[in-house]
């Protein structure tokens, strides 16, 4: 699929809201938590801050992780098993983010409860595994985690490339960069069980979301790895190909330094001229006025955007992510991150994997 | 220690900045590293400010800051923002672990260490790990007993943890965590949030006065949650003082109009970061009369004897 194909295939289908409105629940929606981790923990906080969200169960299989939970004040009911939580309590929604080795697992436990679940990326530790929950998912409300997706200023990237400010894409660059791992000993790399894989799979999805969002899907990927501090890859360095022929750059890594906070930066080269889109701000330099965007040099820094999210933890795209997805969950518009998308990236990230291990091309499964 | 001296501070220079703590463009965050790379730079920053009004330092404390401290040989009032929590985004990659506990500087004195032991030996580790405030209230104990007594004037509870407390609801953490932050370092305790408004509502809700909270306000309303109005609407009926950071709205705004801004609102002090500054010491000294300027009337009283 094209950048015109991509657009046209998501529009009508994402959640559509005036400039600066938070989506929300559309009616009081019960929510249960599955894997108290990290990322547990985030979604527990950010929705106990969301109007018309209760959370009514938290479930993970280790004991500490519930007790932890409740020690920061969270009085849900609280079960080491799915079955147990779906039987008692019956949740509108579930957010999943078990181990990945466990995830899909209990993210198919909780589609075939008929439960809306939003679940983390990846869906799973393999693309078969990522296709069950896929399917699992057909029909039924199943979003997946990308929440850089809902950073007001990717948002409104995404914006200005559906109102076709740079015309057909000629070439694109993109990179993603963050300084966490410098050590064999990083929890990253020390999972209980089997993971997708390293910086790809743990980080720099989120670029990948991006990109097939923005451009559409790659038919065929090139691809290298490195693995400095363990047995997952801690960079990667790759080139998709469109459908259109166009090549679009892909480099990640979460062993540089320089990068306490994540970076995120695409490079986009049209007909119409160039955009550089990355964390702090969006620059246009266009030949023609389109899409709100004068001729020439123009700049939008992410802080002109509004921030609509009503609670802030380690940033609001999470909220927003969650808040989408529990709008679409009440009856509200599909988010673009719904589980029909996300498998595509699971797709995309599967063959750059193909690629890195053969040292071949490898074609995206459709 | 007398009330008078835990009245809450007018103006601080924040340095979240140099421990990348600070929401700011990318290439200001490198600019702002790269100026202060030399303790002797830094050194000269904080001198400056401290000349030009400024009441203390609100600062995670790191090696950046102490060498600078060091260079500058002269005593220098420090707000504590701890504990320094890893980065609690989406891409924190540590699934498993909430232990406010984890790091603790090994640096610590004798008798910090003896307390941090009989408090683990009196309280069984399963038995903490449901108390979220004596997890904390043990990483306070271990960092902010490495800075000295002297220069430590305020324990500022790092907004990671703040906000955590908030969404679950916690009053007495709050309550518990203000009366312990005076008792045991003799300043004033602080909470630092991303959620100003809110945490505002909760304590008066909660009838809880730390001494001061510290979080965003600036014209823009940005980062200022749940909504702008709603922080400002807070600000203004609320009985526990507020220190503002991110006045200038990364960028959008000047110094002087989030300073002018913030006041108008009933702020009672000013937190501008280093790297919201060009000139330290000349900005601070613009607002400094704005620092004594008339205090609102709900914050005067028996706290501010």
């Amino acid at each position: 699929m094209d950048v015109a194909g991509a657009v046209a295939g998501s529009r009508g289908l994402e959640a559509t809201r005036a400039a600066g409105e938070s989506p929300r629940p559309l009616r009081p929606v019960r929510v249960a938590i599955v894997g108290l981790g990290r990322a547990g923990l985030a979604h527990a906080t950010l929705l106990a801050a969301m109007p018309d969200c209760e959370v009514v169960a938290l479930v993970d299989r280790r004991g500490e992780a519930r007790a932890r939970l409740h020690g920061l004040g969270y009085r849900a009911r609280d079960f080491a098993r799915v079955a147990r939580m779906l039987e008692a309590v019956k949740p509108d929604a579930a957010i999943v983010c078990g181990p990945q080795h466990e995830r899909a697992a209990l993210a198919t436990e909780v589609l075939a409860a008929g439960v809306a679940a939003l679940v983390e990326h990846p869906f799973g530790v393999t693309l078969e595994q990522a296709e069950a929950v896929a399917r699992a998912g057909e029909g039924k409300t199943l979003a997946g985690g990308c929440a850089l997706a809902f950073e007001p200023i990717f948002r409104r990237a995404h914006e200005l490339l559906a109102a076709g400010v740079l015309g057909p894409i000629r070439q694109a660059r993109s990179s993603m960069y963050v300084t966490r791992v410098f050590d064999a000993r990083h929890p990253a790399l020390l999972e209980p069980g089997p993971v997708a894989g390293g910086v790809l799979a743990q980080v720099a999805c989120d670029l990948l979301f991006l990109l097939v969002w923005y451009l559409g899907m790659p038919a065929e990927v090139r691809a290298t790895s490195q693995r400095i501090y363990g047995g997952l890859e801690d960079e990667m360095h790759a080139m998709m190909k469109l459908t259109s022929g166009v090549e679009v750059g892909f480099d990640c890594s979460w062993s540089v330094p320089g990068y306490p906070q994540p970076a995120t930066v695409i490079e986009l080269e049209g007909e119409n001229g160039k955009l550089l889109i990355s964390d702090d701000g969006i620059e246009a330099e266009l030949e023609q006025p389109r899409g709100g965007l004068a001729a020439g040099h123009s700049r939008l820094a992410s802080a002109e955007l509004p921030h609509p999210a009503a609670f802030d933890w380690g940033g609001e795209a999470m909220y927003l992510m969650d808040a989408a997805f529990l709008a679409w969950a009440t009856g509200g518009p599909a988010p673009p991150n719904r589980g029909a998308f996300a498998i595509e990236v699971h797709r995309v990230m599967d063959a750059l994997y193909r690629a890195a291990a053969s040292g071949e091309p490898q074609t995206v499964a459709s | 220690m007398s009330r008078k001296a835990l009245e809450p501070p007018r103006l601080l220079l924040a340095a979240a900045s140099l421990t990348h703590g600070a929401r700011m463009p990318r290439p200001r965050m490198i600019e702002i590293a790269e100026r202060y790379r030399e303790p002797e730079s830094l050194a000269v920053t904080l001198s400056k400010a401290l000349d030009a009004g400024a009441e203390g330092v609100l600062a995670v404390p790191a090696p950046a800051l102490d060498a600078a401290l060091v260079e500058l040989g002269r005593r220098v009032p420090i707000y504590a923002v701890l504990p320094d929590p890893t980065p609690s985004g989406r891409y924190d990659l540590q699934p498993t672990r909430l232990d406010p506990l984890e790091g603790t500087p090994g640096a610590a004195g004798f008798g910090t260490r003896l307390r941090l032991a009989w408090t683990r030996a009196t309280r069984p580790w399963a038995f903490a790990q449901r108390d979220f405030g004596l997890l904390v209230r043990l990483a306070l104990e271990a960092r902010a007993s490495i800075i000295p007594r002297r220069a430590l004037h305020g324990v500022v509870v790092a907004a990671g943890v703040t906000d955590l407390a908030l969404a679950g609801g916690q009053h007495h953490f709050f309550e518990k965590l203000t009366r312990w932050i005076r008792g045991r370092f003799r300043a004033r305790a602080a909470f630092e949030t991303m959620n100003l408004g809110l945490l505002l509502a909760r304590l008066r809700e909660w009838d809880v006065r730390p001494d001061f909270v510290v979080g965003p306000v600036n014209p823009r309303g940005l980062m200022m949650k749940p909504s702008r109005d709603e922080t400002l609407d807070e600000i203004s009926r609320s009985a526990v003082p507020v220190v503002a950071t991110q006045l200038r709205a990364r960028g959008l705004c000047t110094l002087d109009e989030g300073a002018r801004f913030a006041f108008e609102h009933g702020v009672l002090g000013l937190a501008p970061d280093l790297a919201e500054m060009d000139d330290v010491g000349a900005e601070l000294a613009r607002i400094r009369g704005w620092r004594d300027s008339k205090v609102p009337p709900r914050l005067e009283g028996e706290r501010r004897a």
